[in-house]
């Protein structure tokens, strides 16, 4: 195949190992889909104070996708971008939360009552 | 002691297994193998992954509404120690469980007879489309071919009723027959 060979055979895998850090995570779905995107915390987080160590002095910020964009123009174009629309799909749908992956193993929360009725049903009718 | 499940597969995580991540919110995130970590890190969706138990229950393979599955909570109020009620509720889980294996069992019956229907019907219509698209040719008549095909017409009986191994007969048995 020639020179087309080098190029095809390896992907740009180098930073896969580093995008996955700790200290390069980014926020999850339903970090910004439960807390993020409430009105009032939105507003909050549109209108941050300044701060130097952030991109763009923390001016121009995506909710969506919890970035931060130096410039108006950027954010605009961002917001016009696939990146962009690809996550509004995503937060579409229900997040998936710890709660979610208990009730999907049968394990249920248990709602407080005012009187705690401690009953055993053994005797189960099975309706079948 | 308390048995965690884990958040990508929901399978249960027994206290000196697997692993957990706690996010810079303080959501403790458990994981009974590395592959779920893994999984995990690669920001996937265990609804969308299908050996998880999310995805069987979103996508209607598993019973999702049935009283057998409020049973297991967890339950935040420490309880005095009762020998009689230990007893029950260990008398209690165990019927829960048959009762639970036997609704699975129905449910599971149900869910293949509304799809073998499906597959019979894309059987028949491969088979058409198979038919249609091959074009038959009668095969040229030769005499020789004819007499040696007829001389060696035997007729072979096959045993329909043979007993296969790994199906369990009615004694739960595993193919050992008695005369």
């Amino acid at each position: 195949m020639g020179r087309l060979r080098r190029s095809r055979v390896h992907n740009a895998r180098r930073d896969v190992h580093r995008a996955s850090r700790t200290r390069v995570r980014t926020k999850d779905l339903d970090q910004i889909q439960l807390i993020d995107l409430d009105p009032k915390n939105r507003a909050a987080l549109e209108a941050q104070p300044i701060d130097f160590d952030k991109p763009g002095l923390a001016q121009h910020y995506c909710v969506e996708c919890a970035k931060y964009y130096e410039t108006d123009t950027a954010l605009h174009s961002h917001w016009r971008s696939k990146v962009h629309k690809r996550r509004l799909k995503q937060l579409k749908e229900p997040a998936y939360t710890i709660e979610e992956s208990e009730r999907a193993a049968g394990l249920g929360r248990e709602v407080r009552r005012a009187t705690a009725v401690v009953e055993v049903a053994v005797e189960m009718v099975d309706a079948m | 002691m308390r048995i965690e499940k884990c958040y990508f597969c929901s399978t249960n995580v027994y206290p000196g297994h697997g692993s957990a991540f706690v996010r810079n919110d303080a959501k403790v995130f458990r994981f009974c193998t590395s592959k779920c970590h893994k999984n995990f890190k690669m920001k996937r969706n265990p609804r969308k992954v299908r050996w998880t138990k999310a995805f069987r229950k979103a996508a209607g393979k598993e019973m999702t509404i049935d009283s057998t599955i409020d049973f297991e909570k967890r339950r935040n109020v420490p309880v005095r120690y009762d020998r009689e009620l230990v007893q029950t509720t260990v008398k209690a889980m165990k019927r829960v469980g048959e009762i639970k294996a036997r609704r699975e069992r129905a449910f599971y019956k149900n869910r293949m007879a509304a799809s073998r229907e499906k597959q019979r019907a894309h059987r028949k219509k491969m088979l058409e489309q198979a038919k249609s698209s091959v074009t038959l040719h009668e095969p040229l008549a030769v005499e020789e071919a004819e007499s040696i095909n007829e001389s060696k017409k035997i007729k072979l009986t096959v045993n329909s009723k043979h007993k296969s191994a790994l199906v369990p007969g009615e004694g739960r048995s595993m193919g050992m027959d008695i005369d």
